[in-house]
């Protein structure tokens, strides 16, 4: 027990010193920080806009206001925006195997998952979290929330963040077998997300619902969240995102480990 | 068309054929957002109509968008901006062949690749989903030579993006940037006739317009033949002016380049 507590205090020493010496090197290229930020905040400005011009000519959408509406999307991008914060070096796992950087992580004495997860901060989730804020923030006072839910918001927001990185651990992890650069189906997670999960899922088919809630667990880090805030789900359901983000991070870090063990290195 | 635009446009149609995963995740993608599309405008039009479009011609009106950014988003952009960023802009100044003129060519025949799929998934979309047919025969053809225009405006807009490399010295934000604006500003989020007066201005002042609106609002009559043809001719104003503002922009940036090593 002692050993694991041991491991762990040196594995989190590990996260905190590599995002650490990542966060301070972006001091020293503003002009690439500020462009990654601007442009991490034009997708969600786009988002913001369509929901805007939408609910200029509808008043609900599957029996969603505006500003509910705005809880959704606000909470779809924070959590999701967050993972470029803590996780974003996942996205090179393809990248890494390919290059066999991947040798490079395996000599050094410490978990490889988290030197690849810390590797980088994607600058964008300073657009996009503060974009994202703002809808939730505007969403959640005009749907009268109120401070009361907010402690219940950040818990779902922390459960929403662990899973989204954990789905994308996963979607990057399966570069282990598939051996190209590009993580492809961690694109299609992306593409999911932002095309099909900002809209209720109630409007897509039963399949579709079934397929994304329990499936590929992406309701519960936005759609069920948003309809717990939003009093349309029974208060129970508060348990069902702490055990998908646990289930989730647990199945991520077994699958990298099978991933690792199935990683042959580039060679030459 | 000289023999040296056609061999560089034939090294990226066979290049991007090859990668036969990467060519099917793009119609993939496409699929996705145009099965969303579908399930959102279903449910907001039911029986009724917004800005003019019911469920028949919304469904158009979306696989026509499907067509055209399937098309636009095929080109070889990474390709481009590499060229840049890894410095083989360099040794391209110093071949025969006019910089911007190749890239032209390399990236019809990137789109070219697409072409096949495009096609095949608008067909079956259009079978399974009965979307309005075009207005007359002739807006059927209005609405194909109107398409056309989407290579070189497609081009021109993607080798702007890419010249601003010379300056951030990375492609990722401003590609990002790229697709909102064409997402957005071309209807293909929501059509520009939601959209307050003064963005319906902003948008038909853009180009990125003529990538869904255009075709689309000839394809479903909601301009007639001779605003069709207007429409069209300031497609061709748009993708002269844009080549020629990228030559413009393409002189002064390349002095940035900076040639190391020795």
């Amino acid at each position: 027990m002692a050993v694991d507590a041991l491991g762990a205090r040196h594995t989190a020493g590990v996260y905190r010193r590599s995002i650490g010496a990542y966060l301070r090197s972006i001091a020293e290229y503003p002009a690439d920080f500020w462009v990654m930020a601007i442009a991490g905040s034009f997708w969600q400005v786009m988002m913001f806009a369509f929901m805007t011009i939408l609910f200029g000519n509808v008043t609900t959408v599957a029996g969603w206001d505006y500003h509910e509406m705005l809880v959704l999307a606000g909470f779809l991008s924070t959590g999701w925006a967050s993972t470029a914060l803590f996780w974003d070096g996942i996205w090179d796992t393809g990248k890494m195997i390919i290059e066999g950087d991947m040798d490079y992580r395996l000599t050094r004495p410490a978990s490889v998952l988290v030197q690849i997860g810390s590797k980088h901060v994607g600058m964008q989730v300073f657009g996009e979290m503060t974009l994202g804020l703002v809808m939730l923030g505007i969403g959640w006072t005009g749907a009268g929330l109120g401070l009361a839910t907010v402690p219940v918001g950040l818990f779902l927001l922390v459960c929403s963040a662990v899973i989204q990185a954990a789905l994308l651990t996963i979607a990057n992890a399966a570069n282990f077998w598939m051996k190209g650069r590009t993580p492809i189906l961690a694109f299609m997670l992306t593409e999911l997300q932002n095309e099909a999960m900002r809209f209720p899922l109630t409007i897509f088919p039963a399949t579709v619902k079934l397929v994304l809630t329990f499936g590929l667990p992406l309701a519960f880090a936005s759609f069920i969240p948003a309809q717990i805030l939003t009093g349309r789900l029974d208060p129970w359901w508060l348990v069902g995102p702490p055990i998908a983000a646990i289930a989730t991070a647990a199945l991520a870090v077994w699958i990298f480990k099978r991933g690792l063990r199935a990683y042959d290195s580039a060679g030459n | 068309m000289a023999s040296v635009d056609l061999a560089y446009a034939t090294i990226t149609f066979k290049r991007k054929i090859a990668y036969k995963s990467t060519w099917l995740f793009t119609v993939l993608f496409g699929g996705f957002s145009l099965m969303a599309g579908l399930a959102v405008w279903s449910n907001l039009l039911g029986d009724g109509e917004l800005g003019g479009y019911d469920w028949d011609a919304m469904k158009a009106y979306l696989i026509i968008g499907f067509l055209t950014s399937t098309l636009a988003w095929s080109g070889s952009d990474w390709e481009m901006a590499n060229r840049i960023l890894d410095g083989h802009v360099a040794i391209d100044l110093t071949k025969p062949v006019d910089f911007q003129r190749a890239r032209a060519a390399e990236y019809m025949g990137g789109m070219a690749a697409t072409v096949p799929s495009a096609i095949i998934g608008t067909a079956a979309a259009i079978l399974i989903f009965q979307p309005a047919s075009p207005v007359s025969p002739l807006a059927a053809v209005l609405t194909a030579f109107s398409l056309l225009f989407i290579f070189p405006l497609a081009f021109a807009i993607n080798f702007l993006a890419v010249l601003s490399c010379f300056v951030t010295q990375r492609f990722l934000g401003i590609q990002w940037a790229r697709d909102c604006l064409l997402a957005f500003f071309s209807g293909l989020m929501i059509p520009i006739a939601l959209m307050p007066g003064w963005l319906q201005t902003l948008a038909w002042c853009l180009p990125f317009v003529h990538f869904t609106t255009t075709p689309a609002s000839i394809y479903l009559g909601r301009v007639d033949t001779a605003g069709a043809l207007g429409l069209i001719a300031v497609e061709a104003v748009w993708a002269v002016a844009l080549w020629i503002l990228a030559r413009v922009l393409w002189s002064r940036l390349v002095r940035k380049v900076t040639i190391h090593g020795g």
